[in-house]
């Protein structure tokens, strides 16, 4: 059997809108390695690299033990490479961690915090090559892990898979900005595996041109008193398709659980598409959970408004998307990430046909 | 300096202004009264620039120019001001936020250099005390969770901040209690002046006594059918306005 049958089709419900098969075409995901670096280590981060022998006991303990979605079992074996890293027991990590993903090809990381560790993350995809990315993140009790993941506009098609689990009492703040590649998909899978475990994540998307991307999470409240919320803004203009699905699960016996979920979008052209898919499977009796969706043009009364008190169409246009996406912007807690993350959606915004 | 002829108006291809005739010189108050449904709002909103309301006949002068052929944001540069009924609320853009991005765009304009950020905040917390509209409400999103009174409040800060020439005050008593109607109509007159206009549009009498116009005119299906002094407005208040409407006919 050849790689490029053992793609994904749209026919599989998860990859309804994503074509895997037909961005890559013929050539496929190709088998070779791509990169992963960090930037400066700082003080009581390990790291580990995947190519060395003698893995420590952590990286064995804990590689290869998530996920498994149909693109990283088929594809992830491939992947020679990459980077394991941890924060051990009780270290705070004031500095901001880099992590980049370069090259063509497919690649592992593994991020491992235990207990009472915390860490901030800077996740940046580089936009040239084709890429298959396999990110496993183990939270052990009472750890913190602040994430914000940027992907800038991409001609290649790129696919990120994170599977994460979170202990009692740990907390995942994820922010992912995504601007759009020929193919672009982001897979979280999350279970909240101890009690009074937390997961917050939100993500902004401005596509232009004709740009995809798509964010699908699965978040699986495994245990009671767990909580969960999503906040998605997406922005579409030209022919561009955003994508968000969202499967909320909460295991039998997990009362107690709170989740929500909101996936909201921009159209700013006929022709611009937004595939919104919350859901919720709940096989516990007692929970909170909510979710909605909604997919609208901008408001013609607050345009009206804007300009009728001296601001410029375009302009106006803009003060609204960027006032559309606050909320998502607002859940990051790092401000330089913050501003980082604003001042790309700011290039992005001058591309949409606004 | 606004002369508006003639002026038939449609709105979704059902007239509502149906040959509208108004003159108002600088340094005049004119009140538009008129009931519910008698062309009103659309008179301000087609001032203003809205989108969907078409002018099928007649001109609207401004200072000698066409009005109409300008979009709403050049009117407003221009000194073309309408405080709205409903203001919108806004989330995710800050009151002060909005107030340097709209001052600075009609500034750049008129070809005017930009305020720097300090220089508008000192003007705007000046004249923000004076209608009570405090500095919480200027860190809040544009409107967001204000009452019906702090709207009303912020319309007019907003109104002493652009200085326009030609201002549109859409019934800017609606909602409001009589100290707010107080506060506001104080606002209003401070900022009377001889180079500037103002269409006071209401619905009842009550506004004005705290904005004494200069000249009153009674709009009724889609047109002026009385005019006269302050004193219109007593009468109005003492007959209706079927009453009014059925004498002019």
């Amino acid at each position: 059997m050849t790689l490029a049958l053992a793609l994904p089709t749209r026919r599989v419900e998860e990859w309804k809108y994503s074509d895997l098969a037909r961005a890559l075409g013929d050539a496929g995901f190709g088998e070779a390695s791509a990169r992963v670096s960090i930037g400066a280590v700082p003080a009581g981060v390990e790291v580990f690299d995947l190519d060395e022998p003698n893995r420590p006991d952590w990286v064995k303990a804990h590689y290869g033990k998530l996920g498994g979605n149909a693109v990283s079992a088929v594809l992830l074996a491939k992947a020679r490479g990459g980077i394991a890293l941890r924060v051990p027991k009780g270290n705070i990590i004031e500095d901001v961690l880099s992590l980049d993903f370069a090259g063509e090809g497919h690649v592992r990381a593994l991020l491992v915090l235990e207990e009472g560790a915390a860490l901030t993350l800077s996740e940046r995809f580089d936009s040239h090559e084709t890429r298959n990315v396999g990110f496993e993140i183990v939270l052990g009790p009472n750890a913190q892990l602040n994430h914000v993941r940027l992907s800038p506009v991409s001609d290649a098609v790129q696919v990120e898979e994170i599977s994460l689990t979170l202990a009692r009492n740990a907390v995942y703040c994820g922010h992912f900005a995504n601007f759009g590649a020929k193919l672009s998909r982001i897979e979280l899978a999350i279970t909240l595996d101890g009690e009074g475990a937390e997961a917050h994540l939100s993500g902004v998307s401005v596509l232009s041109g004709d740009k995809h991307a798509d964010v699908t999470t699965k978040v699986t409240h495994a245990v009671g008193r767990t909580q969960s919320t999503q906040l998605f803004k997406k922005v579409a203009g030209g022919k561009a398709q955003a994508v968000y699905q969202g499967k909320v699960i909460v295991a039998h016996g997990a009362n107690g659980a709170d989740s929500r979920q909101t996936a909201k979008a921009l159209l700013l052209d006929g022709r611009a598409e937004a595939d919104l898919k919350p859901e919720l499977e709940i096989f516990a009796d007692d929970v909170k959970c909510a979710h909605g969706a909604a997919v609208g043009d901008l408001d013609a009364d607050s345009l009206f408004y804007l300009r009728a008190r001296g601001i410029p169409e375009k302009e106006a246009r803009h003060l609204l998307i960027h006032a559309f996406l606050e909320d998502a912007l607002t859940d990051i807690a790092n401000a330089d990430l913050r501003e980082t993350i604003r001042g790309a959606v700011s290039t992005a915004l001058n591309e949409v046909s606004a | 300096m606004l002369d508006i002829k003639n002026l038939h108006v449609a709105v979704g291809g059902k007239e509502i202004l149906k040959g509208l005739n108004l003159r108002v010189d600088a340094g005049q108050v004119h009140a538009i009264m008129g009931p519910n449904g008698s062309g009103k709002s659309t008179l301000s909103y087609v001032l203003a620039g809205r989108a969907g309301y078409e002018i099928i006949e007649g001109s609207i002068s401004y200072h000698g120019e066409d009005l109409a052929a300008l979009p709403p944001e050049v009117r407003a540069a221009k000194g073309v001001f309408l405080a709205m009924q409903y203001p919108v609320e806004i989330p995710g853009v800050t009151t002060m936020m909005f107030l340097k991005s709209a001052l600075n765009a009609q500034r750049r304009s008129r070809g005017e250099s930009e305020m720097d950020a300090i220089g508008i905040l000192k003007t705007v917390r000046k004249k923000a005390a004076a209608l009570n509209v405090s500095e919480e409400m200027l860190k809040r999103a544009l409107n967001v969770g204000f009452s019906g009174g702090e709207k009303k409040r912020l319309e007019i800060l907003q109104m002493a901040l652009f200085e326009p020439k030609l201002a549109i005050l859409d019934e800017t008593d609606s909602g409001l209690d009589i100290d707010a109607l107080r506060l506001v109509a104080e606002g209003v007159n401070n900022l009377r002046a001889p180079e500037r206009a103002m269409l006071v549009i209401t619905h009842y009498q009550r506004l004005l006594d705290y904005i004494v116009p200069d000249r009153i005119h009674v709009l009724a299906n889609g047109r002026i059918v009385a005019e006269g002094g302050k004193e219109l407005a007593l009468e109005l208040e003492a007959k209706g306005y079927e009453q009014i409407v059925k004498d002019a006919a």
